[in-house]
């Protein structure tokens, strides 16, 4: 480079009048000049600016975790009293619900606010944590650790997480399409899932189509299905994905959850689901979702199922209808236990979801009486802060 | 026997090529033209589709997990759609921040930064404006960084990708030339268009962009936002609407009916329209429809 310089440099001086050369020698002394002064301004700059002590030698905003907050609230009608809807129960599963997280009464319900917070930990782990604020309780919802860098492609989660068991445990009542999740997850995990600490591996197989295998181990605390006793929950679940051209998406699952219930019987739920999805263009799809689980736990056999059919009219409006069933029951051998859904959602922008839900359920009992409800529920959902993407 | 399996499994490591995803088609264009042979691309979003939301489809996680090497625009152009698929893939090499993640922002000069941030002015870009794509002079920087990242990761053919990239900027440079001349008797100054796609190619050759369709990023149009735009649009007497072909064309139309202005579809990415198929045409398109 200096060499490239000094020669055009000297055949420029060869080229040049005498007269053009001093011209120029002025030229580099002034710019010389010049670029010294500004030098030391900059350098008395920083001395003035180190002088007044106003630096922040600790500052450590740059590593302030990705944080979110989501916001839920609604008003509900309803035909059932508030005082006796509280106690309500499901014949054969569930004999009086513990607590109604969502649209509990009729009226208006602050339902929640979730406080999300998610960063990586350093290279080899990241951490996340879901806080669920209700109007009179404070829960862990998730805190868990994941690895990054382990090899053939694993990944491992520890901590305390919703199981990815079906199509739809995994999924905040937030990201899912309708204000309460399927009566058969109501009826054998309760409104939470299942949810406990524990320990998960995952892997995806390295073909064209999707496969993923998935294990896990929890604590296996799930009041309805198996209960609190010193043996494990074993979750294991196959999912897989393909494409039919390239709007159309399918996506299959079969999943187990084998446990233990509170006085040491055997209790497994099995489960498949299937959802095939048409993409219209980038804002309108339909998706046609199902699931079907069956448990026997401790000799009693039970089962039910959902299917819902979703539209995305354009990038503002979607509107769906779900229906909802127990279809087996080896105990009461009520098998007629149903709940019809619709629903339209309104979202003005990304982060902002109004949606109105029309319920029919007939799959209520009131001290062991069965009653039909009618509902009604207007809801907000907003996000403010980091937003997370959603998954397929 | 041992020597059969060495030379079996040295032939696979000679012949083996790189696995590159690229988020977009423009980009695959541009590895598979430095790459050549040595590289297998796969191209993860529908250049039909709206960049900012491809459908998160679980076929792409399968592919993710066995690429070598992924190359995305950056900009926040895929922050709604590509996080989740990296997170199921499980595939260390290639998250964001691994030696074998390319973000090709970092070399274009982003425009549109906005001074303050915040959702109240819709979905906007902290980073400036991510759809450089558009403009041909990003093009050159881009496939120089594409082309030391596989001469980095796969040394053996440095030579072959160095040839490449020198065929590869003569190639563009000649159609920069020729598309600036061409440019230079464009009759069109001032355009509107439906989202701020078209900014970098605007600004590259002197085109104001007075309005856009929607009122803010990511809000559909309203129709005292269309009203506003029309009178606008004759005070100032613009004769273009510049039309992506994600969005919906009916306000576009509207607005046209009412101005007497026509609606250009413009491509985006290569293969958004049917005569973008290659990058060359891409280019060529965007020229031509932005001065018909």
């Amino acid at each position: 480079m200096k060499k490239t310089i000094l020669l055009s440099m000297a055949t420029s001086t060869l080229l040049l009048h005498a007269g053009d050369v001093k011209a120029l020698e002025k030229r580099v002394a002034s710019l010389e000049e010049a670029l010294e002064v500004s030098h030391k301004r900059i350098d008395k700059e920083k001395i003035d600016e180190a002088m007044t002590s106003k630096n922040n030698s600790f500052n450590q905003k740059a590593f302030i975790p990705d944080i979110s907050l989501i916001l839920n609230a609604s008003a509900v009608s309803r035909t059932i009293k508030n005082s006796t809807y509280e106690g309500y129960g499901i014949d054969g599963f569930v004999d009086k619900i513990d607590e109604i997280p969502v649209n509990k009464n009729r009226g208006f319900n602050l339902n929640y606010a979730e406080f999300g917070m998610h960063s990586a930990v350093g290279p080899y782990f990241d951490a996340d944590a879901i806080f669920h604020l209700s109007p009179d309780s404070f829960e862990i919802e998730e805190a868990y650790i994941t690895t990054k860098k382990m090899p053939y492609n694993v990944q491992v989660k520890a901590g305390t997480f919703k199981s990815g068991f079906g199509r739809i445990n995994a999924i905040h009542q937030h990201a899912q399409h309708f204000v309460v999740q399927p009566l058969v997850y109501e009826a054998m995990f309760g409104v939470e899932g299942i949810k406990d600490p524990g320990i998960s591996v995952n892997w995806v197989a390295p073909t064209d189509t999707y496969i993923m295998l998935g294990a896990e181990v929890q604590q296996g605390s799930n009041e309805l299905s198996f209960g609190e006793s010193d043996s494990l929950l074993y979750v294991g679940y196959i999912k897989g994905g393909f494409d039919l051209g390239d709007y159309t998406t399918a996506l299959w699952g079969t999943s187990i959850a084998k446990g233990k219930t509170d006085t040491d019987k055997d209790s497994t739920v099995y489960g498949v689901d299937f959802t095939l999805k048409q993409t219209i263009d980038s804002y309108s799809s339909v998706t046609w979702q199902s699931e079907y689980l069956h448990r026997d736990r401790d000799n009693v056999k039970q089962a039910g199922f959902y299917t819902q059919l979703l539209y995305d009219l354009n990038s503002n409006w979607e509107v769906g209808a779900r229906y909802d069933a127990l279809t087996k029951n080896s105990l009461t051998h009520t098998d007629d236990l149903k709940k019809y859904s619709t629903i339209v959602a309104y979202k003005p922008f990304e982060f902002t979801k109004l949606r109105l839900q029309y319920t029919f359920d007939d799959s209520k009992s009131f001290q062991n009486e069965r009653k039909e409800i009618h509902e009604f529920s207007l809801e907000y959902v907003v996000e403010i802060g980091a937003h997370g993407a959603h998954a397929f | 026997m041992k020597k059969l399996i060495v030379m079996a499994l040295f032939s696979v490591a000679v012949f083996a090529k790189v696995n590159v995803a690229t988020t977009y088609q423009y980009l695959g264009e541009v590895v598979k033209a430095i790459g050549g042979e040595y590289v297998k691309v796969d191209v993860l979003a529908n250049p039909r589709l709206d960049p900012h939301f491809i459908v998160p489809k679980p076929s792409l996680i399968g592919k993710l997990r066995r690429e070598d090497l992924l190359i995305i625009n950056g900009g926040q152009l895929e922050i709604g759609w590509l996080p989740p698929l990296l997170k199921s893939a499980h595939n260390k090499k290639i998250n964001a921040g691994s030696q074998c993640f390319v973000d090709v922002s970092r070399v274009v000069h982003m425009i549109d930064k906005p001074k303050s941030v915040s959702r109240a002015y819709g979905d906007i870009h902290p980073d400036g404006n991510p759809h450089f794509a558009t403009d041909i002079y990003n093009i050159i920087p881009i496939a120089r960084l594409i082309a030391r990242k596989l001469e980095q990761i796969d040394a053996g053919h440095k030579a072959v990708y160095t040839s490449h990239l020198k065929r590869f900027e003569q190639k563009y440079n000649a159609l920069i030339h020729t598309l600036a001349k061409q440019m230079k008797s464009c009759k069109v100054h001032k355009v509107v268009q439906y989202h701020e796609l078209f900014n970098y190619a605007l600004h590259a050759n002197g085109i104001k962009s007075i309005g856009n369709i929607e009122p803010l990023p990511g809000i559909s149009p309203s129709s005292k936002h269309t009203v506003e735009l029309i009178n606008l649009m004759k005070e100032q007497k613009i004769t273009t609407i510049l039309q992506d072909v994600y969005h919906e064309k009916k306000t576009a139309q509207f607005i046209a009916d009412k101005t007497g202005a026509k609606v250009h579809i413009v491509p985006h990415d290569v293969g958004a329209t049917r005569d973008a198929n290659t990058l060359e045409t891409f280019y060529k398109s965007i020229a031509k429809q932005l001065c018909q």
